[in-house]
């Protein structure tokens, strides 16, 4: 033979599915919810992400190559989605040195000292956000009016509609326009003001087969009954279900955080235990906490007990 | 009729059966043929002639090795050259005779004739008897001897026969194209090995991706006399033609793990095994020729072929005459891109478990640097055994880790790809995992040796 | 307040005290008898937990052997003589001294003698590569070269040359634990006594095949020609298989062999000057035309007895 062939062990092909392209869908999904921040807020939601997403690339890139010495892992897109969700996960404007810090705190501690790409235990852009909001609580909830695009008429400014709830009480939003509310939900971070669009991005990512439905729609069940429950029994002091589903992080929360791959379970009943605990813990902390809204701890407490669902649940085994 | 898949995992490769359209050609006789000793699962032949032998096509050239083997017979007319040391396709050492061809003269008794022999004998032994003497081994893949396989120990009885038309790996096309023009004769061989397995239901399984194949058979069934063959439909995805997935698939039934088939009422053998079991029992006719496809992503249509080949022909020989080695192949494979086994050595000899000659060009084939896992679970979806090759991989790179890798099932991996094919980080699953497997069954090995050893001694007390 | 710190401090001590007891008894009930010996002989061996011994790490060898009859199935490979002398002292025994060994690899087959006919794609490991194919090169029984021998060293006494292609074995680390023995799937690793001052002869090949596939397949191939065989006066070379091997008990270092093997698939090591092959190929001849003439000789003296035993 003139020729070296080369040789290996099966399978000699590969489907084409990558890290990257799966980021890349991920990126592609998240687009609506950042259009829609951009027709909200203007230029500041854009440029929160985009000091997001550069700081959590540069940092990515600064400590492979500096401190751990491997070949660098930002060719694979995760730091940008990271970088994403952080800069939805602010209200847009806030400073840059801010954004630096969660992006720090996001991709330096939460990501790369475990490892990096797929060893985290916690998801990096929920530790960065919630480092933020312990840290500078007053900037982190100082939501800004709309001076974008559009500006709704009706907006609530400087205070979420979950902040308002905890100071006056669930009949002050007895009267809100739902769907409204569901495509445009303003007060609070840059990501979260359409469920629309954001739902339009899940579905997107499950019909592509990036995520599998269960965890997310697990949490939406189980928002959607503890409020059912405890709305029935004092609809005076608790929200209902509907409220909930459509206000705060749950959507987004559900859609794109609780989804990350490597912080949450393998088998698909293990995420629907998993799904089931976020909703509960949300739940709780909007009733009984102090905080009005949730959804980062929950995500984040949940992540822990993900090696334990692991343990307990795998996938059906042929013939056993 | 309805159309039935397997239940757990599963992926969806391009068909790629770009051979499809090209009838079965008859491959001219070289110079020389390598007959290799190692062609089935379990002991290798035993020569039985000697240096400076004539021998005729068809004649007993090797005896089996034990229980498990076969017989190996002549593919051409001429003489033995040489009994020694070869080389397989992965470079191995095995032990071939080699023959000068001296024209095509065939054994007496065999009948060459092509018309279509339906009369059934009446007694199953003598169909086994004529198995075994023809030396007909699952052409499937796993070469396992067939007359072991329609012979099973009771008190297990077969309840259903599956006819195995599958054919799941993208780009074979040589079990098609046998449905498409022999159909005939698969249902007659089909009929004896039901009569030799005592009468189960059978079943033709075939994808749907294969309509005209469907449509031949039911037709070649329906103008033959024989009662419960049927053409049973499949939904299109691989491993589909996995025995135990075939069993899922069909009669919704698993067999356990470390247990055969047989065990849950099931004989799984290949369209082109029933093709190799008429020949032997209705024409006497040894198995001495396989058909093979030759294929590939980058080559084009009009260059690729299926053909009938002798056993023993080299590899070499049969990419010459179909064109040679394209120029942008870099990996030759023989075999399915899924399951098949890259050639290291193109001069080895074709064996009975020859299927085809795949060339895949460097952009497809070339692993990619492998990156971290990002725990998508994609491997563990795919996976037909519903393992965790994630896990199992790391499990056997953390190393002595066996006992766990038992409780995970790593003894049931099927070796069928589907973990590496998905993973988009590139982790080298099915290596590692294969190793797992390896060191899983030493153990159990070891623990059954054991505890015979045991039994033993306390046998010799008493 | 004085109260409340008093009953805090009288609580607190009167619960310790309970707990310090309901342990002690608890220790005292579970206590598991060990011979003190066995945590001396474990002290006493190098703790590298390497397996060479063949038990699984150093307490387990301390604690079989305190057990055992005689230091017979005993031996630390790593500690080598020394350390046997010390747990042989601990336990009452008298051993034999081994002779001290090192990992020798039993290929020569570099990037340039071995052509290249296969490119591996896939892991790293030599245990995979093996179970798919014979390897990149003609040479089926040859170093695959993926480090497996490496990676299974502890002693960080294994290293991969990059010019060759072949492990290269550290002799001032190297403990002969055996670990890459077990490691190489090719079987290519021997564990041999160092020799004197470290000189030993090794024929650096396993290839069965026959001379001209040998040949054809790698340079340095041992072809089973046999002139080694013939040439050794020490009886010391068996050819099995179409492959030499030296019996390392019975080499002389004459380095004969190494002069006449026509493929240098013996090789001389840490000799301290470079052979001569002329100089000992004369001698050599010299000795083979000397022993001749003392056979033509002994021969013509012989006929009569022997024509008289055939007469008996």
């Amino acid at each position: 033979m003139a020729k070296s062939y080369i040789v290996s062990g099966n399978p000699h092909w590969h489907s084409p599915a990558s890290t990257q392209k799966i980021m890349l869908d991920v990126i592609i999904a998240l687009c609506p919810a950042v259009l829609v921040s951009f027709l909200f807020y203007g230029w500041s939601a854009i440029l929160t992400m985009a000091v997001s997403v550069a700081s959590c690339v540069l940092l990515e890139w600064a400590i492979t190559k500096y401190l751990l010495r491997k070949s660098s892992t930002i060719g694979d897109l995760s730091a940008v989605v990271t970088g994403i969700l952080l800069g939805m996960n602010l209200p847009s404007g806030i400073s840059w040195w801010i954004i630096v810090i969660g992006a720090l705190v996001a991709i330096g501690v939460a990501k790369m000292s475990f490892g990096g790409i797929g060893q985290n235990v916690f998801n990096p852009a929920i530790t960065g956000r919630v480092f933020l909001l312990i840290s500078f609580p007053a900037q982190m909830t100082t939501w800004p009016v709309p001076h974008g695009f559009i500006q709704s008429v009706d907006a609530f400014s400087g205070a979420t509609l979950l902040g308002k709830v905890k100071e006056l009480g669930a009949a002050s939003v007895a009267d809100l326009d739902y769907l409204h509310t569901f495509l445009v939900n303003i007060g609070g971070s840059a990501g979260e003001i359409s469920a629309l669009a954001l739902l339009a991005g899940w579905i997107y990512l499950c019909c592509r087969g990036v995520v599998k439905p269960w965890i997310t729609l697990s949490i939406f069940a189980t928002v959607a009954i503890v409020a059912a429950i405890f709305h029935a029994a004092d609809p005076a002091q608790f929200t209902g279900p509907l409220f909930n589903l459509l206000t705060g992080g749950v959507i987004l929360g559900a859609c794109f955080m609780a989804t990350d791959y490597v912080t949450s379970p393998m088998a698909d009943w293990g995420g629907v235990l998993y799904g089931f605990g976020i909703g509960f813990i949300v739940m709780m902390i909007r009733y009984f906490g102090s905080y009005p809204e949730g959804m980062s701890f929950a995500i984040l407490l949940m992540n822990m007990t993900v090696p334990l669902i692991n343990m307990a649940f795998h996938h059906k085994k042929y013939g056993r | 009729m309805n159309r039935k898949t397997f239940s757990i995992g599963g992926i969806h490769p391009a068909d790629s059966k770009f051979a499809a359209d090209r009838p079965i050609e008859v491959l001219p006789l070289p110079d020389k043929v390598y007959v290799s000793m190692s062609q089935c699962l379990g002991a290798p032949s035993k020569p039985i002639v000697a240096v400076g032998d004539k021998v005729l096509a068809g004649q007993v050239l090797a005896e089996p090795g034990g229980f498990i083997g076969a017989f190996v017979h002549s593919p051409v007319s001429g003489t033995v050259k040489a009994i020694g040391p070869g080389k397989d396709l992965a470079g191995n050492r095995i032990t071939q005779i080699e023959i000068d061809v001296e024209g095509d003269e065939w054994a007496p008794g065999i009948d060459l004739s092509p018309e279509l022999v339906t009369e059934l004998p009446d007694d199953r032994q003598v169909i086994l008897d004529k198995i075994k003497a023809a030396g007909v081994v699952g052409l499937g893949g796993a070469t396992f001897p067939t007359h072991v396989k329609l012979n099973p120990a009771p008190p297990a009885k077969a309840e259903a026969l599956l006819i195995n038309g599958s054919e799941c790996e993208p780009f074979l096309t040589s079990d098609y194209r046998l449905m498409l023009e022999r159909p005939s004769e698969i249902v007659v061989g089909a009929a004896l090995m039901q009569k030799a397995l005592g009468g189960p239901v059978c079943y033709i399984c075939i994808e749907d991706n294969k309509p005209k194949a469907i449509e031949s058979m039911q037709k070649a069934i329906d103008s033959l006399p024989y009662k419960d063959i049927l053409v049973q439909p499949l939904k299109k995805k691989y491993p589909q033609g996995g025995e135990k997935q075939l069993i899922d698939a069909v009669m919704h039934r698993q067999v356990k793990s470390g247990a055969l088939p047989i065990s849950e009422g099931a004989v799984v053998q290949n369209a082109t095994t029933s093709f190799a079991v008429y020949e032997a029992v209705q024409k006497n006719k040894p198995l001495v020729s396989n058909i093979m496809t030759i294929t590939g992503n980058c080559l084009p249509v009009e260059s690729q072929h299926n053909c009938l080949f002798r056993i023993g022909v080299p590899l070499s020989f049969i990419a010459e005459w179909a064109g040679g080695v394209p120029e942008k192949a870099a990996k030759i494979i023989s075999g399915g891109p899924m399951m098949g086994k890259a050639i290291a050595n193109l001069d080895a000899a074709t064996v009975k478990g020859s299927s085809s000659l795949l060339y895949l060009s460097e952009e497809v084939t070339r692993r990619r640097p492998e990156q971290q896992c990002i725990r998508c679970g994609r491997c563990s979806d795919a996976c037909p055994m519903g393992l965790e090759p994630f896990l199992l991989n790391k499990l056997y790179l953390a190393g002595g880790r066996e006992e766990e890798l038992e409780k995970n099932a790593a003894q049931d991996c099927i070796e069928c790809g589907c973990c590496l094919y998905s993973c988009p980080a590139g982790i080298p699953l099915l290596d590692n995992v294969r190793q797992a497997k390896v060191q899983v069954m030493g153990i159990i090995r070891a623990r059954a040796a054991a505890a015979k050893a045991a039994a033993e001694a306390a046998k010799n007390k008493n | 307040m004085t109260d409340t710190i008093i009953w805090t401090i009288v609580i607190l001590a009167g619960l310790g005290l309970l707990l310090a007891l309901l342990l002690y008894f608890i220790a005292q009930k579970f206590k598991v008898v060990e011979d003190p010996r066995i945590d001396e002989v474990e002290k006493a061996l190098p703790g590298a937990n390497c397996g060479g011994c063949g038990y699984a790490g150093c307490r387990d060898f301390a604690a079989t052997s305190v057990n055992d009859e005689g230091l017979t199935r005993h031996f630390c490979p790593v500690g080598g003589n020394e350390v046997m002398k010390k747990v042989s002292a601990i336990l009452g025994y008298t051993i034999e001294e081994k002779a001290p060994q090192v990992a020798v690899l039993r290929c020569n087959g570099s990037c340039e003698v071995r052509p290249v006919v296969n490119e591996y794609d896939g892991v790293k490991s030599c245990k995979v590569k093996a179970s798919l194919y014979s390897g990149d090169t003609m040479c089926p029984y040859g170093c695959l070269g993926c480090g497996d021998c490496v990676a299974a060293c502890r002693f960080g006494a294994l290293a991969m040359d990059p010019a060759t292609g072949l492990p290269v074995v550290d002799e001032t680390k190297c403990t002969a634990c055996g670990a890459c023995v077990k490691a190489c799937p090719k079987n290519l690793i021997e564990l041999r006594n160092k020799g004197p001052r470290g000189m030993r002869m090794v024929v650096e090949c396993r290839n069965n095949d026959k001379g001209p596939a040998a040949r054809k397949a790698c340079g340095n191939a041992c072809i089973g020609c046999g002139i080694c065989v013939k040439t050794c006066t020490h009886d010391a070379i068996v050819l099995e298989n179409n492959l030499a091997y030296i019996d390392f008990t019975k080499c002389k270092l004459c380095r004969e062999c190494e002069a006449v093997c026509p493929t240098g698939a013996i090789h001389g090591i840490n000799f301290p000057k470079p052979l001569d092959k002329d100089a000992v190929k004369a001698r050599i001849a010299e000795r083979n035309k000397a022993a001749a003439a003392a056979k033509a000789a002994a021969a013509a003296t012989a006929v009569k007895p022997e024509a008289k035993e055939e007469a008996k």
